[in-house]
């Protein structure tokens, strides 16, 4: 084929569309696409995200290891069969928190390299990739969930609960990583500085990880502990997961509430990106 | 599609109190290649990311492909291509996926057949399934430019496209421009800080300087306006203004410090004379330029298109000796 019919190939030029406005379904693909290939591409991070939850597992969880049950059943305010047990939801609902902290430097390295440009040059919305960040976030941290359970089965806890209660379980930490990644990416749609990601997630992380029922019973903490505790959508992550997991009953409010949260971040974090999200 | 691809009034960009694009009018008219040639920081890059949507306007109006900048981004942004000074990919994707990326977000239905087509037309094909970090600038260039074709864009914007490009792929891109302005009647806006670049692609160049058009037309029409050839002569002792204004065929001179920048009718006919007002041992540089986009730009603004901000030559000797007195 000679260089004038190959290139006679390429071009058809067709009429504008009347319509004013774009769709976005295949951006939102496409982008989400790309963040996902991205994250699993890497060999490095597959291994690291699989082995997380087992190093969690075996430093956290041996914590209380010479403590007897009773005591601890004392301590937590619940009748476990190990530490273990009453760990797996909370770990799983923490570890949500900062999930985010990944779209956040994915957006930003698009910023830095221009990518960002490439992207907005084409009929493609800012709350369309903003949204497409938050939830390639979110299925990458989505995958601690099934290693989780099988570290945990590893370790020898028993799990109670049918397949609708486990599906609801798995829904609450999906809402919840999202809400969080949605926010997360909220505050940082201005931001160019490969710095920020690493500072909000600290930021965000600490305060709601120990002011939540994840980790600790949040009838042991202070007054003022306890009022964040009983905001703080963590809570009702871990505690929906853990009523499932040990006594195989689920307050499907717990699931509804975290439904609220993410999407109320959703909208928030939409407008916000909107507005605010850098092109570089 | 109006014959214009392209039609700006009074387009304004301010960052702040800086002046960046500064009440620019623009008429490309479609199927033709236009160049916007200026020196680094003139606002051409500024007057691309207006025309895409990526930057806000400040004051003006602006219609791209038939479709008004302010009213309606998105299908301008359906109708144009862009080709970054910087060659902008994915690199952990590789050719096929930078493509397929590229027609979700033109959302295009049938883009398969021309996506194989546009490979082989750049001699990618044996390498589309590579990760793209592995590709060599010239490769990047050219799945760029691919890219910008996919979606069959009514405009295409080119950012300085042969930027740090060796000789051989800079003359193959220069063909291709040419090629695809050609073969499809697409508009073609390119920036560019090269004289020679402007002068063999563009039908049309507006020069820019500070964010304003100063002068507009064909390289041909621009040249033939200057009628008039260009001597820069740089001494070592201040030189009489009045005596070099008072040499037979100089039309204007002015001054930057101990160089001066003469217009005159004929280099070969004022040399003689001029040299005769400056002594010869006086002259620590002197250089004749020819009707060309360079001169035009030097008359109206005193300055090299290639040159720097600052105002006048840089003493370099000074400079150095500055070096030297710090090191020590």
């Amino acid at each position: 084929m000679n260089a004038e019919d190959r290139s006679a190939e390429l071009f058809v030029i067709s009429a504008p569309s009347s319509s004013s406005t774009i769709p976005q379904g295949r951006q939102f693909t496409g982008l989400y696409y790309r963040e996902i290939l991205k994250t699993f591409r890497n060999p490095l991070v597959l291994a690291i995200t699989v082995a997380q939850p087992f190093m969690w597992l075996a430093f956290f969880g041996s914590s209380f290891s010479t403590v007897p049950l009773s005591e601890l059943d004392a301590l937590l305010h619940t009748q476990i069969q190990s530490y273990l047990q009453f760990l797996i939801p909370g770990v799983l609902a923490t570890s949500m928190l900062s999930i985010g902290m990944f779209g956040s430097m994915s957006t930003i390295q698009d910023k830095r390299f221009g990518f960002m440009k490439r992207i907005l040059i084409t009929p493609t919305s800012k709350a369309t990739v903003y949204l497409a960040k938050a939830l390639g976030s979110t299925t990458r941290g989505m995958v601690g969930i099934p290693v989780m359970v099988i570290a945990g089965l590893a370790f020898g806890v028993r799990f109670s609960g049918d397949a609708l209660m486990w599906a609801g379980w798995a829904a609450s930490l999906v809402l919840l990583g999202f809400g969080f990644s949605c926010m997360f990416l909220a505050i940082t749609a201005s931001s160019t500085d490969w710095q920020t990601p690493g500072v909000i997630s600290n930021f965000i992380t600490m305060p709601l990880m120990f002011a939540s029922g994840a980790l600790f019973p949040p009838a042991n903490f202070p007054g003022w502990m306890q009022t964040i505790s009983s905001y703080n959508p963590v809570t009702y992550a871990a505690e929906f997961g853990r009523g499932i997991i040990l006594n195989g009953q689920a307050d499907w409010t717990y699931l509804g509430y975290v439904g609220i949260f993410a999407a109320a971040m959703a909208a928030i974090g939409t407008l916000v990106a909107a507005r605010y999200l850098r092109v570089e | 599609m109006p014959s214009d691809a392209i039609r700006t009034r009074g387009l304004t960009k301010r960052y702040g109190t800086f002046l960046a694009v500064d009440h620019v009018d623009l008429d490309v008219p479609a199927g033709t290649v236009f160049g916007l040639l200026g020196p680094n920081g003139a606002g051409k890059t500024t007057i691309i990311k207006l025309l895409t949507g990526l930057s806000d306007i400040t004051k003006g109006e602006a219609t791209v492909a038939g479709f008004d900048i302010h009213k309606d981004p998105m299908h301008v942004k359906q109708n144009v291509g862009w080709v970054a000074a910087e060659v902008i990919l994915d690199d952990d994707l590789s050719a096929s996926e930078n493509l397929w990326l590229q027609a979700q977000l033109q959302r295009l239905d049938y883009w398969k057949g021309r996506a194989e087509t546009l490979l082989h037309y750049f001699d990618l094909t044996a390498y589309r399934r590579q990760k793209v970090g592995t590709f060599s600038t010239g490769m990047r260039k050219k799945l760029e430019i691919a890219l910008a074709l996919l979606h069959q864009p009514k405009v295409i914007f080119m950012d300085e496209p042969t930027i740090g490009l060796d000789p051989a792929t800079r003359q193959m891109l220069w063909e291709l421009i040419q090629g695809v302005h050609r073969e499809f009647g697409i508009t073609v806006l390119l920036t560019t800080h090269y004289i020679e670049e402007a002068d063999a692609l563009c039908d049309n160049v507006a020069i820019i300087d500070r964010g304003k058009i100063v002068a507009s037309g064909t390289p041909d029409a621009l040249k033939e306006s200057e009628n008039a050839d260009v001597i820069e002569i740089e001494t070592k002792q201040e030189v009489n203004e009045a005596q070099l204004r008072a040499i037979p065929g100089v039309l204007a001179a002015r001054s930057q410090g101990r160089s001066w920048l003469l217009r005159v009718s004929s280099a070969e006919e004022v040399l003689p004379s001029l040299l005769a007002v400056v002594h010869d041992e006086t002259v620590r540089s002197i250089n004749v330029q020819k009707p060309s986009l360079e001169t035009v730009f030097l008359n109206l603004t005193g300055r090299r298109i290639g040159g720097s901000e600052s105002e006048g030559p840089v003493d370099f000797r000074k400079f150095y000796a500055q070096m030297r007195r710090a090191r020590s």
